[in-house]
């Protein structure tokens, strides 16, 4: 965790101030404690988190001499001012420290030999080199039970707990769900959810990281480890588009436990993860883990060695009259370009695509200023259109959140029912009239000074008329800037190699051969064309990591890496490029999908001159405008924007998408544990969600299925049956569905291009 | 000038005043009509200054400069809160007024309210003070019937209304910002100032926070003058003060004393009846237990802010607990060291750890297991805890038994060497103000 908030000590607003009898500066308004970080001046806090907002002063840790003060006095909360002196390293400021901790130890239990945090615990730290050698108390600690099941993913230990209220803080006035809280007083004060029920949320796992002791511990990483026979490595999660920055914790070449980095990312995450980012590491563990490669020849199926199965591969491949590539849209960027460059030189015929939408109307807003997640602190105005943040990109809810507190006016626009809906002025609009829904937010736009526009690229995709209001309205506005809410998490890195959707190569001619790298078409929307369309195609090579529709029914399968075991590059929210960093090994038999695809390349007669991934993406970079100057040297541990889009020509492109079928627009979003990866991971087993569809209970009756527990849908694409939820605020006239959910058939109801459809439900 | 023997109305009158005819007929709400018809609230305000009223809850701190501390421009709407969480041992002076005399409070609060623009007050008061409550909730119901509460007060064009809100048996809520956390219905635990209630107070308006007894006096200081109240006392220590008597006194109550007039032996052997037979003054905490205790030495110290400031001590509260030489000063100790241990709220580290830590030494050493080297542990610990905390909860637990070492240093002693100290009789003796008891 950050302790100190960063210091722009070369600001122009700077006071002068006296430290440990040395002249420094320090831009006005800074807390004490971060100034004296700033110049090097160390001084020991707990409770003091600047993510948490303003500061508590409960573990009075921090006290210093400011002269002209009564007694001493909390650096965390006292802004500097000019000619202010301070002294942080007096006998009576050690005192005072050395005293904090005596008393903080008086009841801690000092068990750290069997403490998950031990040896990576400020307290320890603190103590070692602040605190006092022995403890005066002789009276018996305070005891409790050990420990309690906060929720099943985090154990407390109230024995351990030193009342720093970072936690609480968090729950109250991060991710503001309220849930936790303390009961009882003095000595007794414990950590407690207010109902008494399980602490439950997206972001609950950020209390781990900001327990400053071993009170708040993972459950699933408890007794894994010490410090000391781990490994940490730098990586970014790939669970959405967002590009969180993590860390992995490795040991024994397993991945123990992802958490947030201890010097965030203030452009993307600022340090907060969400669970699924923090647990969904396990899927990597699941059953459904790909660990062996495969050829399959009808209903025989045979092991082989990777070599085996890349030799297969380039035979196959390159017996057929033509081959299709298809990404997925997590491929890395690496992947994406040795993809293509296959596709363009030894496949025969080769055609590349990738998951995701056309986009074809969302070029002008691509093209106009971007702003990283960390500007929206900056904005006077914030404009969501679409989405549903808190589901299908959580940590942005935390920025919203934070911007709303610190008082930006919040305008949110959308088809959907969502958390962040309410944190602004409201519209909700039906199916295919958002455009019209946009008014107040043009409006607000054109008096803003520094508006930023959030738009979820599938919503604005399906009403491209909204997106040229958008557009229009914010390229008028000098410092207006936008952040896409990209669909796909690599959508925006594979996008900048000039790879199309995937949907645009069925219908035309046959497949022919597919050499799939991560890619799943059968899960996604249209799945009964891409049914049909695999059916009738040549051989299918599905480089994977995990189980899927293709490698079900793939000639030859080719383990590869996950995301946490191999290097790459995705571009994600703010078109930020940013690294993987391999922490674990991976299982044995699988490659980086990177290496399998040079090793294809060899098979196929070329020798790239790359080698690595390295090499791989510098060659990706010198050939792709947007990636110009870009290496992984200078994407460092922080990543870096990529250059915008050139502006299209999107005549008529902005004219309303018509809907297919009949009966109500169906609306469909993602759930915040409905993935694969909620499913597939242990530790999220207790909070995955299933699929459902969600009507007003008037609609519900009117369609004969008010008291439904399953209703079926069908629209011209396919049918499903689902789960139905009736919601007393949800709109009449729609109905929506949660996609994305393993098995749940909702895609089945999209077009493979995710046009706008329309669906008729009936009793199942 | 107006020679009274009380500033408080029921006093003087000698009767309970919980009606409106009652204490009207007393003269009580002239002061505020009078205030509303020929004051502006900037006069009013100049007229509390101008009285030199400290206020009565126990930090003394001028009741008129408060006031002005709230912002003249703010956007936001203005709050006054009564703090009637009258929890400090040994305290029941507020209880009286409440009880007796609700409308002096209620008549001041209006007046408050006026000077400093604020149209909502709040009296919250302690949970445990249920019948006052009752009495209070009849006596705003009465008031706002009556017109002095509520839109256009007693003709004018000034509105203001009051709420009772009744706390749920916490001492921090006597804490000011405490009480507001606790009033805006959240954990009652005190708030880091700055920003002070008078910037940034209940539901982050400006606020002024005062003490029933600050609050119920200024109608007579309305009424007679600034200069009047002013006039008695010292500069420092104008007007007067009740002192709630209790302990091992005779005549336990309350007793009102121009400060400054009256020493503390003419407190407690004149007015409080003395001592029982036969005993012999031991100690005294004069402003409630959070102050520094005295011991006989001390008896002739005038009653006053500076004076007692001299002997060591604090005016505090005015709760004044007497303790003969029946009663044992470590085992006086350690009832207070329990109370903070179970009153702290938890919030500042050496307030949580530390009051728990004294409270086991004092049992130690009450259980014959006290070492020579405590007395020197309990004084290291007074450094580490005391002036180290957001509020003054903690320097209220230090106070009165870092004295107690240093007064009676020898009993200390005595108990470490001799083991167990003998059993303390203790004869429950509730101190009743009048009205009707709180069984």
């Amino acid at each position: 965790m950050p302790d100190y908030a960063p210091v722009d000590l070369s600001r122009a607003d700077v006071v002068e101030f006296e430290l440990n009898g040395r002249a420094v500066t320090a831009p006005a308004g800074t807390m004490l404690v971060d100034a004296c970080a700033a110049h090097g001046v160390e001084v020991p806090i707990f409770c003091y988190e600047p993510r948490l907002g303003d500061p508590l002063g409960a573990c009075r840790m921090c006290l210093v001499r400011v002269e002209g003060l009564l007694g001493l006095t909390t650096a965390c909360s006292t802004p500097v001012a000019e000619e202010m002196i301070v002294d942080t390293v007096s006998d009576e400021v050690k005192d005072a420290q050395d005293g904090i901790l005596e008393l903080l130890l008086e009841n801690h239990p000092l068990d750290c030999p069997v403490c998950d945090k031990g040896g990576e615990c400020p307290l320890q730290d603190l103590t070692f080199r602040f605190g006092p050698g022995q403890s005066r108390m002789i009276e018996p600690k305070r005891h409790f039970p050990k420990p309690l099941e906060l929720s099943s993913q985090i154990a407390l230990d109230r024995e351990r707990c030193i009342s720093c209220y970072r936690c609480v803080r968090f729950s109250q006035d991060v991710s503001e769900d309220g849930d936790l809280t303390m009961s009882e007083r003095g000595g007794r004060s414990e950590i407690t959810t207010f109902t008494g029920e399980a602490y439950e949320g997206r972001f609950t796992g950020n209390v781990i990281d900001l327990c400053p002791v071993g009170a708040l511990t993972s459950i699933p990483y408890r007794f894994v480890s010490r410090p000391w026979d781990v490994q940490n490595t730098p990586s970014v999660c790939a669970s959405c588009s967002v590009g969180c920055n993590t860390e992995l914790t490795v040991r024994e070449g397993e991945i123990k436990r992802v958490q947030g980095r201890e010097e965030p990312n203030w452009e993307v995450e600022e340090g907060w993860i969400c669970d699924v980012g923090r647990w969904g590491y396990g899927a990597d563990r699941a059953p459904q883990r790909l660990r062996q490669p495969i050829l399959r020849d009808g209903d025989d199926i045979r092991d082989c060695s990777l070599e085996e199965a890349v030799a297969a591969a380039g035979l196959l491949l390159a017996r057929q009259p033509r081959t299709s590539v298809l990404l997925g849209g997590d491929a890395t960027v690496e992947e994406a370009f040795i993809a293509r460059e296959l596709a363009a030189g030894p496949l025969p015929n080769g055609q590349t695509g990738t998951a995701g939408v056309a986009g074809a109307a969302l070029g002008p807003l691509r093209a106009l200023p971007g702003a990283q997640l960390g500007d929206i602190d900056g904005a006077d105005l914030i404009v969501v259109v679409g989405g549903d943040p808190a589901n299908q990109h959580p940590v942005v809810e935390l920025r919203l959140r934070k911007a709303r507190r610190s008082g930006i006016r919040m305008l949110v626009a959308g088809p959907r029912a969502h958390e962040i809906e309410s944190l602004g002025e409201g519209t909700r609009t039906p199916p295919g009239r958002l455009a019209a829904g946009l008014a107040a937010a043009v409006e607000a736009i054109a008096e803003a000074e520094r508006p930023i526009v959030i738009w979820d690229e599938l919503d604005l995709d399906a009403e491209p008329d909204a997106a040229a209001v958008l557009a229009d309205a914010l390229s008028q506005a000098p410092s207006g800037r936008q952040v896409e809410l990209p669909a796909e998490v690599n959508g925006a890195g594979i996008r900048a190699l000039g790879i199309a959707p995937y949907s645009s190569l069925l219908g035309r001619e046959a497949l022919g051969g597919v050499l799939a790298v991560r890619a799943d078409p059968g899960a996604g929307p249209g799945a009964e064309a891409w049914d049909r369309a695999l059916e009738s195609a040549g051989p299918v090579i599905a480089i994977a990591s995990h189980h899927n529709t293709l490698t079900e029914r793939a000639t030859v399968v080719v383990p590869c890496s996950s995301h946490y075991e191999h290097e790459g590059v995705l571009v994600t929210v703010g078109q930020r490029a940013q690294r993987l960093r391999p922490g674990a090994a991976g299982p044995q038999h699988s490659a980086p999908g990177w290496e399998i695809l040079i090793a294809l390349a060899h098979r196929l007669g070329v020798a790239p001159e790359y080698r690595s991934a390295r090499s791989a993406f510098a060659a990706a970079a010198a050939g792709t405008p947007a990636l110009a100057g870009l290496d992984y040297e200078s994407l460092g541990e922080l990543g870096a924007p990529i250059a915008a889009p050139p502006a299209t020509d999107v005549n008529g492109a902005g004219a309303p998408r018509g809907f297919q079928g009949e009966g109500l627009p169906l609306v469909t979003g993602r759930a915040a544990f409905g993935g694969a990866v909620s499913h597939l991971a242990e530790g999220l087993a207790s909070v995955a969600s299933g699929e459902e569809a969600v009507l007003h209970p008037a609609e519900a009756a009117r369609l004969g299925v008010g008291d439904a527990g399953d209703v079926s849908l069908s629209s011209p694409n396919g049918a499903c049956t689902l789960r139905l939820r009736l919601d007393e605020s949800a709109p009449q006239g729609v109905v929506f569905a949660i996609r994305g959910v393993p098995g749940g058939g909702v895609e089945g109801l999209l077009a493979p291009d995710s046009a706008p459809v329309k669906v008729t439900v009936g009793p199942a | 000038m107006p020679q009274l023997n009380s500033v408080y109305r029921h006093r003087e009158a000698d009767r309970v005043l919980t009606s409106v005819d009652t204490y009207r007929l007393s003269g009580g709400y002239l002061a505020l009509e009078k205030a509303l018809e020929e004051m502006t609230p900037d006069e009013l305000l100049y007229a509390f200054h101008r009285s030199g009223l400290r206020g009565r809850g126990g930090a003394g701190f001028p009741m008129g400069r408060k006031a002005s501390f709230l912002p003249k421009d703010a956007q936001l709407a203005k709050y006054l809160v009564c703090n009637a969480d009258e929890s400090e041992p040994g305290t029941f002076k507020d209880r009286e007024i409440m009880e007796l005399n609700p409308h002096q409070l209620i008549e001041g609060m209006v007046l408050a309210g006026y000077a400093i623009g604020a149209e909502r007050g709040y009296i919250y008061i302690r949970g445990e003070y249920e019948y006052q409550a009752q009495v209070l909730d009849a006596a705003i119901a009465s008031a706002r019937e009556s017109g002095y509460l509520g839109n256009g007060i007693a003709g004018s064009s000034v509105g203001f209304d009051l709420t009772l809100y009744r706390g749920a048996g916490a001492y921090i809520c006597g804490e000011e910002t405490g009480l507001l956390e606790s009033l805006e219905g959240k954990r009652g635990q005190p708030r880091l100032k700055p920003p002070f209630p008078a910037v940034k107070g209940l539901w982050a308006s400006p606020t002024l926070l005062n003490n029933v007894e600050t609050l119920a006096a200024i109608p007579p200081i309305v009424e007679h003058g600034p200069d009047w109240y002013a006039s008695m006392g010292t500069e420092k220590s104008p007007g007067t003060k009740v002192f709630s008597v209790s302990g091992h006194v005779r005549e336990p109550g309350n007793y009102e004393v121009v400060l400054a007039d009256t020493t503390l032996r003419e407190l407690i052997f004149d007015m409080a009846g003395g001592l029982r037979a036969g005993r012999r003054f031991k100690a005294c905490w004069v402003g409630g237990s959070s102050v520094p205790v005295l011991a006989e030495q001390h008896l002739d110290t005038a009653l006053d802010y500076e004076s007692l400031e001299e002997a060591g001590t604090f005016l505090g509260s005015g709760g004044c607990i007497v303790m003969d030489d029946s009663g044992c000063i470590v085992r006086a100790s350690l009832r207070l060291a329990s109370f903070y241990r179970h009153e702290s709220c938890g919030k500042c580290t050496p307030c949580r750890e530390g009051t728990g830590w004294m409270e086991n030494v004092l049992q130690r050493m009450v259980d014959g297991e006290g070492r020579v080297e405590d007395l020197e542990l309990m004084e290291a610990l007074f450094g580490r805890i005391g002036g180290k905390c957001l509020c003054a909860l903690a320097d209220g637990a230090v106070a009165p038994i870092s004295s107690a070492i240093r007064l009676f240093r020898n009993d200390f002693v005595r108990v470490i060497n001799d083991g167990s100290p003998p059993p303390q009789p203790m004869e429950p003796r509730l101190p009743m103000s009048g009205g009707r008891s709180n069984a």
